[in-house]
């Protein structure tokens, strides 16, 4: 969840609420990307008795911009119904759910997925059957094989698709970072830290053990790229009706009018820690194309300026650089355009002038299997193009990767006399892919297995 | 495309950001519907003085300027 409850309105909207946005070539079909926009964050998977579904009533859309100047040239529009098999029964499930189409399951969430490129609109599948969550070894026994593998469907023209329940991938020590940036395993070079007594320590990653939602839908290359432009900017939203009324009849309400963009998420942790508090309920409705209005967030971020003050004497070279208001042309490059050609040898995600916040994949490197020694969890600081700030894979570690970034790692390219502060290299959160429990897929829609209540009670 | 001043003249329907391009992607309704009125119909009534007023049916949104109407939606609500 690396842009969960990332600002104050839709911290009430869990359900519109993006938590995370990767976009990677397939490491298993590399003619193909694969995208994936996960919503609804924290989900205890104890989560009943009405467990966690999709909103009939949200637009979740993934937009790829194929041309570079900030707009939507291909949109995915997944919209969600509800149906109950028994609506007079209380029970999520009557009985064991054997299969997506069982009589046991009362309440069913199916969808459709419909493109949008230039004025065309075209309908790819209608009543796709998402999963139901996994509640448990007696409701949904054998979970993968019965009802979550079931779930991807093959629509038109070489392209998959899935919606539906699967394990938070995500790693982050939630609880320390956020408790005045403390990094447990610097916690005793932390001012407050340091103040507490803390000692260093591992990190604990708050997501182990949770569930998301994910929309996962997996592309032939050529469908989304331009000619001669391999490289691909995307991002998701989220919108819902400008009108609610509640109440009506039978207690239920309805909604009126067009639909109004209520969360979006490009790159990870663009609005949590880069945009002000009282500025990200306004990003959040706002389009990658008018992101230059937020530019200056970027190029002079508040944690870089902070980093020093919670650290005394960790970051000297990263302080003079914040006490001479140098614009940060690196983060600029990484968050805003892509990384030009030129800078780094043989990797460019430039997509051009227009600063955009959208995740830039240059679908013309291949991936890294995971299983090569090139292979990096830090992406592109670690010698890895396949990762990011190159779109991103699920277990790329981004909150070190920009930890590292906004602490100046990748300043160099801007400025070669700039000599990165020693400590960079242990900044770290303290966690790795292995922090999480239930791993990703080697297949799609990679998101690992979801954990069931019963197992995972708390 | 400029909006007419006239009273009880629609201006065109507002364009919206994103809208689900096909009837069956919209998320309209989320429980049971007036029988009476095929798409429920919301009124907002945004300048009581100059009449401007937003009409909200299924994904559409319409700005008309009607003084008159305007003037009568106050008197109701009193």
């Amino acid at each position: 969840m690396s842009s969960h409850r990332e600002a104050p309105e839709i911290s009430k909207d869990p359900v519109a609420d993006s938590t995370d946005l990767y976009a990677f070539v397939s490491p298993d079909k590399p003619d193909t990307v694969t995208l994936i926009a996960n919503y609804i964050p924290l989900q205890q998977p104890a989560g009943g008795p009405n467990f966690y579904e999709f909103g009939d009533d949200v637009l979740y859309e993934i937009h790829i911009d194929n041309n570079g100047d900030g707009r939507a040239d291909i949109s995915y529009q997944f919209t969600f119904h509800t149906t109950l098999t028994t609506p007079g029964s209380f029970l999520y499930n009557t009985g064991p759910i054997g299969s997506l189409s069982d009589p046991h399951w009362n309440s069913k969430q199916f969808y459709q997925v419909t493109v949008l490129e230039g004025l065309e609109a075209r309908i790819l599948g209608r009543n796709l059957a998402c999963p139901p969550c996994n509640v448990g070894i007696l409701s949904t026994p054998n979970y993968e094989v019965n009802l979550g593998h079931p779930a991807v469907h093959a629509l038109p023209g070489g392209v998959q698709v899935f919606a539906g329940q699967r394990a938070e991938e995500f790693y982050v020590d939630l609880g320390s970072i956020f408790d005045l940036g403390n990094l447990r395993p610097l916690q005793e070079a932390n001012v407050f830290g340091k103040l507490a007594g803390l000692m260093a320590a591992p990190g604990v990653n708050a997501t182990d053990r949770l569930n998301v939602h994910s929309i996962a839908i997996q592309v032939p290359i050529s469908q989304l790229t331009a000619p001669g432009h391999p490289t691909i900017g995307v991002w998701t939203t989220a919108s819902r009706q400008r009108v609610q009324v509640l109440g009506e009849e039978e207690g239920r309400g309805f909604a009126s009018g067009p639909f109004s963009q209520v969360s979006r998420l490009g790159n990870p942790l663009f609005n949590e820690v880069i945009v002000p508090l009282g500025k990200k309920d306004y990003w959040n409705t706002q389009q990658p194309v008018n992101d230059k209005q937020f530019a200056s967030f970027v190029a002079n971020p508040e944690l870089a300026s902070l980093l020093p003050v919670l650290y005394p004497g960790a970051f000297p070279h990263l302080a003079a650089l914040d006490k001479a208001g140098t614009a940060r042309a690196d983060l600029e490059a990484i968050l805003l355009t892509g990384i030009p050609p030129g800078l780094i040898n043989g990797f460019t995600n430039f997509t051009g002038p227009v600063q955009a916040d959208m995740l830039r994949l240059n679908t013309s490197i291949p991936p890294t299997p995971s299983d090569s020694v090139k292979f990096s969890i830090l992406g592109l600081i670690g010698g890895d193009a396949a990762g990011f700030p190159n779109g991103r894979r699920v277990t790329d570690d981004v909150v070190t990767i920009e930890l590292r970034a906004i602490a100046g790692v990748v300043y160099p390219l801007i400025d070669h006399a700039y000599v990165v502060d020693t400590v960079v290299a242990d900044v770290t959160d303290g966690l790795t892919g292995t922090s999480v429990t239930n791993q990703p897929l080697t297949v799609f829609p990679y998101m690992g297995i979801p954990y069931d209540g019963y197992h995972n009670p708390s | 495309m400029a909006a007419t001043a006239l009273a009880g003249t629609a201006a065109p329907a507002l364009a919206a950001a994103r809208q689900p391009m096909t009837p069956e992607a919209r998320g309209t309704e989320t429980g049971a519907q007036d029988a009476r009125v095929a798409d429920p119909i919301v009124v907002h009534l945004r300048d009581a003085s100059s009449g401007e007023i937003d009409v909200f049916r299924g994904t559409r949104q319409i700005r008309l300027r009607d003084p008159e109407l305007a003037a009568r939606l106050v008197r109701a609500s009193r």
